[in-house]
């Protein structure tokens, strides 16, 4: 095998093993519906608080995030790094 | 035809006429100098390129490299001017010049203007969450504290925003050491205010006691997980958002380069998805300074109150 072609192997089982971390962002895309959908419910049993509950939903999202940006992260070690 | 119009510009590949596919980023193996193979048609672009290249071809990652700009070494120690050292003291420069120019001259007007309201919200923000988090009458002790804490990493990563800047707060070294440090302050607050029943916050009430050794060594791990956490958080994000906006606007780039006719009015789709983008990457900014600083409180809270509640009865 010529060195391009160990590349070119190199470069298609990155993206393979990249594609295959996006899946994660399976798990952090059905936390965030969570986390509204629960902001949705509680302002709609107490519109009064729908400031101070937004509040606290913003947060939840933040930190949900995160775990998607941890396998975001994943991906492009597995891509640029090795 | 559309299918490769979409595709192709995502991926960095130049594939040339005589079919030889080079990514930018690959990392050369071997001579990068020296005369191209002799075998390559001399017209071909791909020898005229080999011939002319004489750098390492760039990656998204390059955004993140530490370069230094005055090396010093004492000993084993690398005490060396960086990047990242520049852009800290950038970072401060910035925010003490900005609460200056709104509190010389006697501090300010009763009737605010813009910026004494924007530094009066950067102020205020932390008292609040340290009330809100943190029960008990030690709280305003460890205002200033988290005050600083949530500034420097509030502008830090805002300060990452502007193109061509360098984020200070997406090396993994300079979260960790924050976060662990934060971690170790935390611990010692803790024993140094309840002594040894400190360690009672990790046995719940009502706990039979030959499951209690175990309970505690099992609570060590997601205690000791605490002092990782934040720092990756703030890093993950940071740099996760960085890079994917440089691999967009290198993707958007290209899309609009592409229309032969009208030189730079190509496809506007990418260009539309990196302005989105780097308006979500200025709330993460934000949103992530918030969320650190919220969580150094709540385990503050865990270490001096030690799970209790303090019931608060008003008499209106």
């Amino acid at each position: 095998m010529t060195r391009m072609e160990k590349f070119e192997m190199l470069e298609g089982a990155k993206s393979m093993g990249a594609g295959a971390a996006t899946i994660a962002s399976a798990g952090a895309a059905v936390g965030i519906g969570n986390v509204f959908s629960s902001l949705i419910h509680s302002v709609a049993r107490n519109p009064s608080l729908a400031k101070q509950l937004f509040g606290y939903a913003i947060l939840g999202f933040a930190l949900t995030e995160a775990i998607a940006l941890f396998a975001l992260m994943m991906v492009f070690l597995i891509l640029f790094v090795f | 035809m559309a299918y490769e119009m979409i595709m192709k510009p995502m991926t960095f590949k130049i594939t040339w006429k005589d079919g030889l596919v080079i990514t930018p980023w690959e990392r050369p193996i071997g001579p990068t100098h020296g005369p191209s193979d002799p075998s390559l048609p001399s017209g071909s672009p791909v020898k005229d390129a080999l011939d002319l290249a004489q750098d390492v071809p760039h990656s998204p990652l390059d955004q993140f490299a530490i370069k230094s700009f005055l090396d010093m070494r004492v000993g084993y120690l690398y005490i060396s001017f960086t990047n990242p050292t520049f852009f800290m003291l950038l970072t401060l420069g910035l925010v003490f010049l900005l609460f200056h120019l709104v509190t010389k001259k006697g501090g300010g007007k009763s009737v605010p203007n813009a910026w004494q309201s924007l530094v009066e919200l950067i102020y205020d923000f932390v008292p609040n969450l340290v009330n809100e988090q943190i029960g008990g009458h030690v709280k305003q002790k460890f205002f200033p504290c988290i005050s600083v804490t949530f500034t420097f990493s509030l502008f830090c990563n805002l300060q990452g925003m502007i193109p061509y800047s360098f984020i200070v707060t997406s090396h993994f070294l300079i979260t960790l050491g924050l976060s662990f440090s934060i971690f170790i302050g935390i611990t010692l607050v803790g024993f140094q205010r309840n002594g040894l029943h400190f360690l009672s916050f990790s046995l719940p009430a009502g706990v039979p006691l030959p499951l209690a050794p175990f309970l505690v060594l099992l609570e060590l791990i997601p205690h000791s997980f605490r002092a990782l956490s934040s720092g990756i958080r703030l890093f993950a994000n940071m740099m996760a958002g960085h890079s994917s906006v440089k691999i967009l606007s290198g993707s958007a780039w290209t899309m609009l380069c592409m229309n032969d006719l009208f030189y730079f009015i190509g496809d506007l789709g990418p260009l539309c998805l990196v302005l989105a983008l780097t308006g979500l990457e200025l709330g993460v900014a934000i949103s992530q300074a918030h969320v650190s600083t919220i969580s150094i409180c709540i385990y503050l809270n865990d270490a001096t109150n030690l799970h209790q509640t303090f019931f608060i009865v008003i008499f209106l």
